[in-house]
């Protein structure tokens, strides 16, 4: 997944910076269900960590629209709610899958020093 | 954020982006309590908007998922049992263009010949390529796995139809 510049506030260990992948970020938020640009940002920060800036957001928002795996629902008086969709939560499950085995296998070796 | 700022920070963006996200974009910053005065946040837009001109060509490409079709049809076990499929039916179908061409008829001789030889070698050559390929990819996306087996199959036949067909 590509990644992005975000605009990241830390909430410990600024030194080994942050985890930056916006559009998973986003996809990983909308999984518990629609949300706006703010609650979004809200929600990322809570689970990673991250806090995406506005740029930031909208760029992983356009592309994972455009792949068709968020989807807009009719605005909320000025907000502009998404969803996942069936093939983003297909996708949010094969990299976190992935992600998960990456993670597995670190800590194992970790845990053989 | 003032929205005179708002509205130039979205004008930065190229003006297809802008035709779909302007207005609700512009109403996000004028939301963003934690944008006022906020040279972070502004800085981010800046670069977003910078980067939505230049990658204006790969727009909405995030790395595909790695069990797709597309992306497993790219992996080399995948893609090389078919090019040697194609690569013997390309050198079948020259030799026989060139024979009746030359001789007006298939003229089928007793000494295989080293076409012969290069299509067994082509054609028994991807048996252990798909098996790998099999066993790597079918548990981990067994629907994506299976179209991509299917067309080595196909190509594989068409490889082997004239050879059977054409009883050389």
């Amino acid at each position: 997944m590509r990644s992005t510049r975000s605009v990241a506030e830390q909430k410990s260990d600024p030194g080994l910076g942050h985890y930056s992948d916006p559009p998973l970020l986003v996809l990983a938020s909308l999984a518990s269900g629609p949300k706006h640009g703010h609650a979004m940002i809200e929600d990322i920060f809570d689970i990673s960590g991250t806090r995406l800036g506005p740029g930031t957001l909208y760029g992983a928002i356009a592309r994972l629209e455009q792949q068709g795996w968020i989807e807009p629902l009719p605005p909320e008086e000025r907000r502009q709610p998404y969803r996942i969709t069936v093939d983003g939560l297909r996708v949010l499950r094969a990299k976190l899958a992935t992600l998960d085995q990456f993670t597995r296998a670190g800590l194992k070796r970790l845990e053989a020093l | 954020m003032t929205p005179r700022l708002a509205r130039i920070l979205t004008r930065l963006y190229p003006r297809r982006w802008r035709s779909r996200y302007a207005a609700e974009f512009e109403a996000f910053l004028l939301d963003d309590n934690q944008a006022k005065g906020n040279v972070r946040i502004v800085a981010d837009v800046i670069h977003s908007a910078i980067t939505e001109h230049l990658t204006r060509a790969q727009r909405g490409k995030m790395n595909p998922d790695p069990h797709s079709f597309g992306s497993i049809a790219k992996h080399p076990s995948a893609f090389v049992p078919m090019a040697m499929s194609i690569t013997a039916l390309t050198m079948l179908a020259c030799v026989l263009i060139s024979e009746i061409v030359q001789n007006g008829q298939i003229i089928r001789e007793a000494d295989e010949g080293t076409v012969a030889h290069l299509w067994q070698i082509l054609m028994a050559g991807q048996l252990p390529i798909i098996a790998f390929f099999a066993i790597k990819w079918l548990p981990r996306a067994p629907k994506a796995s299976l179209g991509v087996l299917a067309l080595q199959a196909v190509s594989a036949l068409a490889s082997m139809a004239p050879v059977f067909l054409l009883k050389l």
